[in-house]
């Protein structure tokens, strides 16, 4: 089931994840493309957003049992403490199973570029945030 | 005569396992479980709290054995998502005609969904809902959908209290915050689990994937009845990420291809320019 050490883990990468990181960097300056390093026993993807008027770097953690397991993601750039905000500037984004629509990591449909996509919404809501101090998706809990 | 690899042996999974064991066509039962019984699963259990310390496969095990001493029974106390453990998984399933998920941690279900679609066995699985309203049981065939259309299919949507994140332990259960299910509930999904997969032995019986969600109480907004079954099939997700066809042209088919391909494909990615 690993990433890295199952046929399964690494068709998943050739043939899904992989591809769409080439998509994503097809279109981008070499400034805002995803670099993967491998990580422990399973990828790192280190990359920088600018959502608005500041550029974030982040690096998104594909776990050994991802896809199962969602990315997790955290913010180099030094934040400031705010909601959605979780230790180690982990953005607080979703979990497998969760109930809730908003938070639900679905591994039939999502890929890491989906998580990439996230990270970008949440740093947008941030910089609303450091304005108004008002995080703009209420539904967001 | 069958052979039924189980993953489960909690308050659900006993049940089944009880069940499927006073079946006379299986002969053999592979029991995993890694969990040790602790006194407050007594509430929900066959075992007295009396039985807490001891491995949940050993009390089954001895359970099963005074119920039917001819039937052979293999205990694994492991955790399916150790990838040390793996490779031998995969050998017990090939062993097996068919397997039963008892078990209600997602990741653990996408484990054991991998494992049976490799082997192209049938599986079930059954589900509580939140506060023993109702449940799911779901049975899997090769080239049906997988645990992974079904999920996202069916979204979870009946839920009977929203959960809250725990800022202080994001990845953290949140098990604490939903209403516990009565034992009542519990067994009556457990009996519709363990039927499903009884079907699965019957040559003249329906071998499609299955979904059945089970009403158990009326909840506003979610059963206008009860009890209900409701019976509907689930299709296969085209796009699925999981069990859609991948593109051939792309695939190496022998392993050192795949290596090598990875090993490229990670090589590019390393410096994309």
């Amino acid at each position: 089931m690993g990433l890295l050490d199952s046929q399964e883990g690494k068709k998943r990468l050739l043939t899904v994840e992989l591809p769409a990181i080439e998509k994503y960097n097809a279109t981008r300056e070499p400034a805002y493309r995803i670099r993967v390093v491998r990580y422990a026993d399973g990828l790192l993807l280190r990359y920088r957003l600018r959502p608005a008027h500041n550029d974030y770097d982040l690096e998104t953690r594909l776990y050994s049992n991802y896809p199962v397991t969602p990315p997790e993601t955290v913010v180099l750039t030094p934040l400031e403490p705010c909601p959605h905000l979780l230790s180690g500037q982990t953005l607080c984004l979703w979990r497998t199973g969760s109930l809730s629509a908003t938070s639900r990591w679905d591994p039939a449909k999502h890929t890491c570029v989906f998580a990439v996509q996230a990270a970008w919404r949440w740093l947008a809501c941030y910089e609303v945030w450091y304005v108004t101090r008002q995080w703009p998706l209420p539904e967001a809990r | 005569m069958a052979h039924v690899i189980q993953v489960g042996a909690g308050s659900g999974g006993m049940v089944v396992l009880d069940l499927l064991a006073h079946d006379p066509r299986i002969h053999k039962l592979t029991l995993i479980e890694p969990d040790v019984f602790k006194p407050h699963n007594a509430e929900r259990h066959y075992f007295p709290a009396t039985c807490a310390g001891r491995l949940k496969v050993q009390l089954a095990a001895q359970w099963l054995h005074e119920r039917r001493a001819d039937l052979l029974v293999e205990t694994l106390p492991w955790d399916i998502l150790d990838p040390q453990i793996q490779a031998d998984l995969a050998e017990r399933v090939a062993e097996a005609d068919l397997g039963v998920c008892a078990v209600d941690n997602e990741a653990a279900k996408f484990c054991f969904d991998s494992l049976m679609r490799r082997q192209r066995k049938p599986w079930t699985l059954g589900e509580v809902l939140s506060g023993g309203i109702g449940g799911f049981v779901h049975r899997f065939v090769p080239d049906g959908p997988c645990y992974g259309c079904v999920a996202s299919y069916l979204q979870r949507s009946v839920e009977a209290e929203k959960p809250r994140t725990d800022y202080a332990d994001p990845a953290g259960a949140q098990a604490a915050l939903r209403i516990p299910a009565n034992k009542a509930a519990i067994f009556a999904i457990a009996s519709w689990h363990a039927l499903l997969t009884l079907q699965l032995l019957d040559p003249s019986a329906d071998r499609c994937s299955t979904t059945l969600l089970v009403a158990l109480q009326k909840v506003d907004g979610i059963f206008d009845e009860a009890p209900r079954v409701h019976r509907f099939c689930v299709p296969r997700l085209e796009t699925c990420l999981l069990c859609g066809p991948p593109s051939q042209s792309e695939m190496p088919a022998r392993a050192d291809d795949l290596d090598r391909a990875l090993h490229e494909a990670l090589s590019r990615l390393e410096h994309p320019g």
